[in-house]
């Protein structure tokens, strides 16, 4: 082989490298060429007709036969065997499913009023409806099956319009026009429009957290609050893209029927409502989305951060800069008795510092509302699991004593008038974590149970914090055994503002009660699971929002010898790598001697 | 990637990848020796077999195997590529001695990759000390294993009535006339529309667990009852998902009620009943709830509960 390699022209190596790079060359530019041309037929696929008049096509008996199978077997059950909205699941939603008798869709790139079209429709079949309880049927459904229902629902459920009729019905499809790409400067021209000219501000509120006007309603008399624009995958319209400032360009466009969110079409023009879209998707902080839930991935590993010196006081502290906010969810807690169907909160934002013998958590969460508790000795939230009037009723005193379809029963007025409690939110630890760490053993993660108990550290908006030990919550009572403590728990510069409570709750690392204090141990993890309470939806006690066990490491510092090892083993290496080289050389020079370097 | 790998189908398709990427190596090796009159040189032959491997179990593979047995697979491989190379005399001099000539700086070429590897190994060297004495930027979250299906009980109790999983029956898993509707004959049912008001026996029992489902389970288990409820994201583990073959279709209607009426914090420890959102559904609801329930989600998923022979 080697006698080959002689006689080969001097010009091999450089034709073999050619070969190699044109070979590389094909794979990289078909590759890219390949996930280029994908992309843009995304892109085609996503952009909306070009705007201008349009006609929905009349659905074939065989299809409405075809939709009204899939209806009656996936859709019924929330929208009524009459689309009325009214189905056995519509009693416990907030937002209601839409009633589709009247032709009120709010997902459109249609003008203000006016039905949609077929595409809009599907869309939204497709999409989903976040925050809300419509899943995407993406994946569920076939398309043919997504056109059929779509095709059932608005020929023989919209009862009070006709799509076919030409005489009143006209289409007006959005024009895209031309895109402002989003910038510094259209952010802050867009937020010009919000505060100014566009008045979102008002609705929308000073932060854009949905906290402008909470005394709103909807075309059928039921509460409604403006989006909080800081929760983009909450955006119903968000077509599971939430960055997209399309979505909000369409939706400042058309408006949303049926809702207070008017046409913005005439009032703005094109540049100012992408300004806007843009100003809107800037205020949504940027997270990776989780394709599944499309809501903000959920890390459950939470770190805590040392910092030299004393913890931050407040919310404010410059210090907590240095830790990007960890996303909490927060579902319902429907285990126990009073079941909470109905959460405000669905997410929190947590960070977590410790220093030589401290350890403080900055808790930020939405809440559209203030709450504090009217009157001493409040009765124990209501159990809305036995009520048979839709909850927004029940929690929303705003309009509790207005409006009420006929469909619920007509003593409705004998149930007791809703009662504020306190905001509150509660950081949960196993109370000895030591004794089943590296097992998956904890305690049950609502409050504990008989054997296992947990460290509850609850604030509420009267300003007070309290740890207590939890043992649970009785099955059929609903008690919660939680017992008060003392211990110092500090609950610092808690604020309310804007739509967002931001509170910092502190404590020694470790204390001397260790059979009922968790005691914190860096570089370990320890359990933790979050809690929090909207006072003006009736959640107290065990009526809140909760997370399940997530886990809080205490960084360790970085050791000295961190700066030392490298440079150790790196020398050696070097030193080992020379020995190597000379022994090479001295070893080809005594067995060939003819080699030269 | 994840619709290649079809769930059940893994060793074969496994076998079939390692078998076409050797095809690929056999026609790619054959060109070039047809081309430059010489195959590639051992080492290299070494190397990208080692990279193909690599990247297979690593990236290709799903379920993605544990990392553990993923060193061991490679550190298996290294070895019989070693061993392959090192063989005969023949190729083990040849495969030696683009390393030798690296290390005697042979030629300019040689020399120049002798300098750039002489300052870059220990600097690599350093930085993987480091990361290794330092502690990690994000915590990975510890492996936690769970059961699925565990074992059920004989006998259960329910709101004090006394339940034999073995021998009890669905009550409402019955046609109009009010007789027990065999587990498959219920197949004829399935496009009935619930809200027929003249609907009666199985089709009239279906509407009310759905009515059931839709007050109390949606939250979790979501509008097709697939898991993905409003709820799902926030806890964990994440609801059941009833419309996958490997749920409710592998058991027997009286496990459904059992899971139902008990829920997770009550089950066994094996499934980690302390992490479970699971109600025990029989403080909220009426057994004969219950019983609706399990039918309607053998209806909606068209699934067929498992029978005891």
């Amino acid at each position: 082989m080697s006698d080959s390699r002689m006689t080969r022209p001097s010009n091999y190596h450089r034709t073999r490298w050619a070969v190699w790079a044109l070979i590389w060359g094909v794979v990289i530019v078909s590759g890219g060429s390949l996930a280029l041309n994908r992309a843009a037929a995304e892109e085609k696929k996503a952009a909306p007709a070009a705007g201008g008049a349009y006609r929905p096509q009349k659905a074939s008996d065989e299809q409405l036969a075809a939709g009204a199978k899939v209806y009656f077997k996936k859709c019924v059950w929330c929208h009524g065997p009459q689309g009325a909205g009214d189905g056995p699941g519509a009693l416990r939603l907030w937002p209601r499913p839409r009633n589709f008798n009247q032709g009120t869709f709010k997902i459109r790139t249609t003008g203000s009023g006016e039905l949609p079209t077929d595409d809009d429709l599907f869309l939204t079949v497709t999409n989903g409806l976040p925050g809300s309880a419509m899943p995407a049927w993406d994946g569920i459904l076939t398309e043919q099956q997504r056109k059929d229902v779509v095709a059932f629902v608005k020929t023989k459920l919209v009862q009070d319009r006709n799509f076919q009729d030409t005489e009143f019905e006209e289409f007006h499809v959005i024009s895209f026009d031309k895109q402002v790409a989003s910038s510094p400067e259209s952010i802050k021209r867009g937020l010009d429009v919000f505060l100014n000219k566009g008045k979102c501000v008002q609705c929308h509120g000073p932060d854009g957290r949905g906290n402008g006007n909470l005394t709103q309603k909807d075309d059928w008399g039921f509460p409604i609050f403006p989006a909080n624009l800081h929760q983009c995958w909450n955006f119903r319209g968000n077509r599971r893209d939430p960055y997209n400032p399309r979505n909000i360009f369409r939706e400042v466009s058309t408006g949303l029927n049926g809702t207070p969110m008017p046409s913005f079409i005439d009032a703005l023009s094109v540049e100012e409502r992408w300004d806007v879209a843009n100003f809107v998707v800037s205020l949504c902080p940027k997270v990776k989305i989780d394709p599944i839930t499309m809501k903000p991935a959920i890390n459950f590993v939470l770190t805590a951060e040392h910092v030299e010196g004393e913890l931050p006081a407040t919310a404010d502290d410059p210090k907590w800069n240095t830790q990007e906010p960890h996303f909490i969810g927060l579902g319902g807690q429907i285990t126990r008795k009073p079941q909470n169907f109905n959460r405000r909160l669905d997410s929190m934002w947590v960070k977590a510092l410790y220093s030589k013998d401290e350890i403080a958590f900055l808790l930020e969460w939405e809440d559209r509302t203030e709450s504090h508790a009217e009157g001493a000795n409040l009765p124990p939230p209501f159990n809305t699991a036995d009520l048979t009037i839709p909850v927004a009723y029940y929690a929303n005193k705003m309009v509790f004593n207005e409006v009420m379809p006929t469909v619920y029963p007509k003593d409705w007025k004998s149930y007791p008038q809703p009662i504020i409690y306190n905001d509150a939110v509660a950081v949960q630890f196993p109370a000895t974590w030591e004794k089943f760490y590296g097992t998956p053993e904890r305690p049950f993660f609502i409050h504990g149970d008989e054997k296992k108990p947990v460290d509850l550290w609850k604030w509420e908006s009267d300003g007070k914090v309290v740890a207590y030990t939890g043992h649970g919550i009785e099955g059929k009572t609903g008690e919660d055994k939680l017992e008060a403590r003392q211990v110092a728990l500090k609950a610092e510069g808690a604020q309310f503002k804007d739509g967002v409570w931001r509170v910092v709750i502190k404590r020694s690392l470790k204390t001397d009660n260790k059979d009922h204090d968790v005691q914190f141990e860096v570089n370990k993890y320890i359990p933790i699971a979050f809690q929090a309470w909207d006072g003006d939806n009736g959640e107290a006690g065990a009526k809140m929002a909760l997370s399940a066990w997530y886990y809080v490491v205490l960084k360790p510092l970085t050791p000295t010898k961190a700066y030392v090892y490298p440079f150790v083993m790196g020398g050696l290496l070097v030193g080992l790598q020379w020995w190597v080289i000379r022994k090479a050389k001295s070893m080809q020079n005594g067995h060939s001697g003819t080699r030269k370097k | 990637m994840a619709t290649f790998w079809r769930p059940g189908m893994m060793p074969i398709q496994l076998l079939l990848t390692i078998g076409v990427t050797f095809l690929i190596f056999v026609i790619g090796h054959t060109f070039i020796k047809k081309t430059f009159g010489r195959g590639l040189p051992m080492l290299a032959q070494g190397a990208l077999t080692w990279l193909a491997a690599f990247t297979i179990f690593k990236f290709v593979i799903s379920p993605p195997i544990p990392s553990s047995l993923l060193y061991i697979y490679m550190g298996l491989i290294t070895l019989v590529i070693g061993l392959f190379i090192s063989a005969n005399e023949v190729s083990w001099t040849e495969s030696k001695k683009p390393i030798v000539d690296t290390l005697i700086g042979a030629t300019p070429l040689h020399r120049g990759v002798r300098a750039v590897a002489f300052i870059a190994l220990p600097l690599g060297f350093g930085w993987g000390t480091y990361t290794s004495i330092a502690p990690p930027k994000n915590f990975p979250e510890p492996p936690e294993l769970r059961t699925v299906h565990p074992a059920p009980p004989q006998a259960i109790k329910v709101q004090d009535k006394q339940f034999t999983l073995q021998t009890s029956k669905n009550p409402f898993r019955v046609d109009v006339k009010g007789e027990y509707l065999d587990v498959g004959k219920e197949k004829e049912f399935f496009a009935s529309n619930p809200f027929d008001p003249n609907a009666e026996g199985y089709v009239k029992y279906v509407k009310e667990g759905g009515e059931v489902f839709f007050r109390n389970c949606h939250f979790c288990h979501g509008d097709n009852l697939d898991g993905r409820g409003m709820f799902a994201f926030a806890f964990r583990p994440i609801p059941a998902n009833l419309a996958d073959p490997g749920t409710i279709a592998q058991l027997q209607e009286t496990f459904v009620f059992w899971r139902i009426s008990k829920g997770g914090m009550n089950a066994p420890r094996e499934i980690n009943p302390w992490d479970s959102a699971m109600p025990p559904w029989e403080e909220h609801l009426k057994i004969d709830d219950i019983w609706k329930v399990a039918l309607f989600e053998y209806w909606h998923t068209e699934f067929f509960p498992r029978t005891w022979d």
